[in-house]
């Protein structure tokens, strides 16, 4: 009997120990939750609720100062500020902008990645070491000082055009314009989709490289039906990651981008900031968000697909 | 170059290969019988692996030439190989199903779909593995995957099947079946095959012939039950089995001063309690049970000895006779003579 009340006091202390745990643990995990509850989660509600017409509480000063604010009609809010920036032809440019540049840009940094993670893993070698250091660069150089030597190095009087002159031939200008947004923003992007997909690529054991060697696969198609695949989820999580850096960049386009049209993340502050119209760029940031949400759901999926492959789900 | 060989199955000739500035295989030799089941057998580092990815075209020897099917492949890549192998951790895609694992060769040789089809739920059958055909890898067991990897490499209907150590991530049990059922496999195919291993039980109970390796050279190339009777070098007899070793000069039975080495498989020792035949005094020191059989410890002053017995076991302590039927005589390293 003794023993029993023994071994039941043993597992009650262990229960007892376990709920302690668990505890501490969500203590532990409380204070980051809490900041980003404050600090991130409330500024977005109430953004939204600017954005829907909500001009009280926490947005009535801002309602107050900014212009051309519309105030929510239901009980719901009004959809007349999104009306208004959907209308305005000028937003429709700054998307297509902001979408071809993000589009554009993103597709030349995946590439020239994969391009530099399948020579380091199928040549390898020094010079393959050398040039994956080398293109992780720009992660040591602070955007506005690239942005800078990039617009002095394409400008009119830069050193490109000032070269090419001298053989005679007449290099366009390239600051500017949605060009120089693209080179630059693919000089900051490029060494986080180098280390992504190049450590994925670096994962995959050599077996299974050899492997299709062995069934008789040609080198092309050893990337595309095996490497690429099986480093699916890093290479989604660098076009995710990149595609939503750029659409959302500011410093690049800013310093580097024509004045109209004009990439969304420059024009949400020029709203802000130069025009005094808020709402509108609170519902810029909306159409942003909605669109890097579409992207986030293409990650997702990616991550769920490569859990089921693998039977973690 | 093209140059036909005797065998139709495949021949090694004075292959090396130098990896890291160490000569890891030097004047390798080796033809395989078109249809035999031969096996690279050694300890880790004797060159086994290297030579069979020399086979595989996944290294270029730095000379000698590799012979498949008649056919100078030593330059040929592998995609082009008549050969298919199975690697040591399967080397399934993931990111297939078995059926697309095994179906994935004959796509890139462009086979219509019908055709793959067939051929594939052919080989899944024969691997018992077709109720698997649209799972994972990751949902089946090891010794199924290990099969999987077996289809996939025989479903290109290969001239030569190369296996790298594949039952050594299977637990006891399993790899004897599934080297039983390679075994029964190759033989009803009659496909040529070497397999690597550094089991020395797997290698005895599959193979025709076995290549036993040691530094990059094959020290003998015998039918296992050769190998096991008459083994060439002492390196070979240590290697295959168990091994009393004494050293001195060996005739009938008994052991005199001398500097040959006598080796003594533990079988071949008895244990009497009477004195019948040239036997020596000793005294069993202890005993491990091992099963089926027994390993008894005997001693005596001036040597030890190891016999596997399986009925009369005795006791420890006890004294008697130790008799030794058969002695393998080296000197140098070379075998002398089997008495």
């Amino acid at each position: 009997m003794d023993k029993t009340n023994s071994i039941n006091n043993q597992e009650s202390f262990a229960v007892n120990k376990t709920a302690k745990l668990s505890w501490f643990g969500f203590f532990m995990a409380l204070p980051p939750v809490l900041v980003i509850i404050c600090f991130v989660g409330a500024p977005i509600l109430i953004a939204a609720g600017l954005s829907l017409g909500f001009t009280g509480g926490p947005n009535r000063i801002i309602a107050l100062i900014g212009q051309e604010i519309s105030t929510k009609t239901h009980w719901w809010g009004t959809l007349d500020g999104y009306k208004s920036v959907i209308n305005d032809p000028r937003f429709g440019g700054d998307l297509r902008v902001t979408l071809g540049v993000t589009v554009v840009a993103t597709t030349i940094v995946i590439f020239m990645a994969l391009g530099m993670a399948i020579y380091r893993r199928v040549i390898g070698g020094r010079l393959a070491t050398i040039l994956v250091s080398l293109s992780l660069i720009p992660l040591f150089v602070p955007v506005v000082i690239s942005a800078f030597a990039i617009r002095t190095f394409y400008d009119g009087t830069g050193f490109v055009k000032s070269l090419l002159t001298h053989f005679g031939i007449d290099f366009p200008t390239l600051t500017m314009t949605n060009s120089a947004i693209a080179i630059g923003t693919i000089w900051t992007s490029l060494p986080f989709a180098i280390l992504m997909i190049s450590s994925g690529l670096q994962a995959i054991p050599d077996a299974l490289i050899e492997s299709a060697q062995d069934a008789g696969a040609s080198f092309i198609r050893i990337i595309y039906t095996i490497m690429v695949p099986l480093a699916f989820v890093p290479i989604v999580i660098a076009t995710t990651f990149t595609a939503i850096g750029i659409m959302g960049s500011f410093t690049i386009p800013y310093f580097l981008g024509p004045n109209q049209p004009a990439m969304l993340g420059v024009e949400i502050t020029n709203f802000f900031n130069s025009y005094n119209r808020p709402q509108q760029s609170v519902v810029m940031a909306f159409v942003i968000f909605g669109a890097a949400s579409l992207i986030a759901i293409f990650y997702v999926w990616a991550n769920l697909r490569s859990a089921k492959q693998s039977g973690r789900i | 170059m093209s140059n036909s060989t005797g065998s139709g199955g495949l021949e090694l000739q004075g292959l090396k290969k130098i990896l890291g500035g160490r000569v890891i295989i030097d004047d390798l030799n080796l033809t395989v019988n078109k249809g035999e089941m031969v096996s690279l057998l050694g300890p880790s580092g004797c060159g086994k692996t290297t030579t069979l990815r020399m086979i595989a075209g996944f290294l270029i020897p730095d000379a000698g030439r590799v012979v498949l099917a008649g056919n100078d492949v030593t330059n040929t890549g592998p995609e082009k190989r008549p050969s298919a192998m199975v690697f040591q951790n399967y080397a399934l895609w993931p990111h297939m199903s078995v059926y697309k694992n095994v179906a994935y060769p004959l796509k890139l040789r462009k086979m219509n779909k019908s055709e793959i089809t067939k051929r594939v739920h052919n080989v899944l059958e024969l691997v018992n593995l077709m109720h698997h055909k649209d799972s994972r890898p990751s949902q089946i067991s090891g010794g199924e995957q290990q099969r999987v990897a077996l289809a996939r490499a025989l479903v290109q209907e290969p001239d030569v099947l190369l296996l790298d150590e594949p039952l050594s991530n299977l637990d006891a049990k399993l790899r004897v079946k599934v080297r039983e059922d390679i075994r029964d496999l190759q033989r009803r195919l009659g496909i040529t095959t070497v397999i690597v291993t550094h089991d020395q039980d797997e290698a005895l109970s599959i193979s025709d012939r076995i290549a036993v390796m040691n530094g990059g050279r094959i020290e003998q190339f015998s039918s296992p039950q050769e190998l096991y009777d008459r083994p060439a070098t002492e390196y070979v007899a240590n290697f295959i089995g168990s091994l009393n070793h004494l050293t001195g000069d060996y005739s009938n039975g008994r052991v005199t001063v001398g500097t040959k080495t006598i080796g003594i498989r533990p079988e071949d020792v008895h244990f009497t309690s009477t004195n019948e035949s040239n036997g020596f005094e000793a005294t069993v020191d202890h005993v491990v049970p091992r099963g089926h059989f027994s390993e008894v410890y005997l001693k005596r002053e001036d040597a030890e000895l190891r016999a596997f017995m399986s009925t009369n076991i005795p006791a420890v302590g006890e004294k008697g006779y130790a008799v030794i039927k058969k002695a393998l005589i080296y000197e140098n390293g070379k075998l002398l003579k089997v008495e």
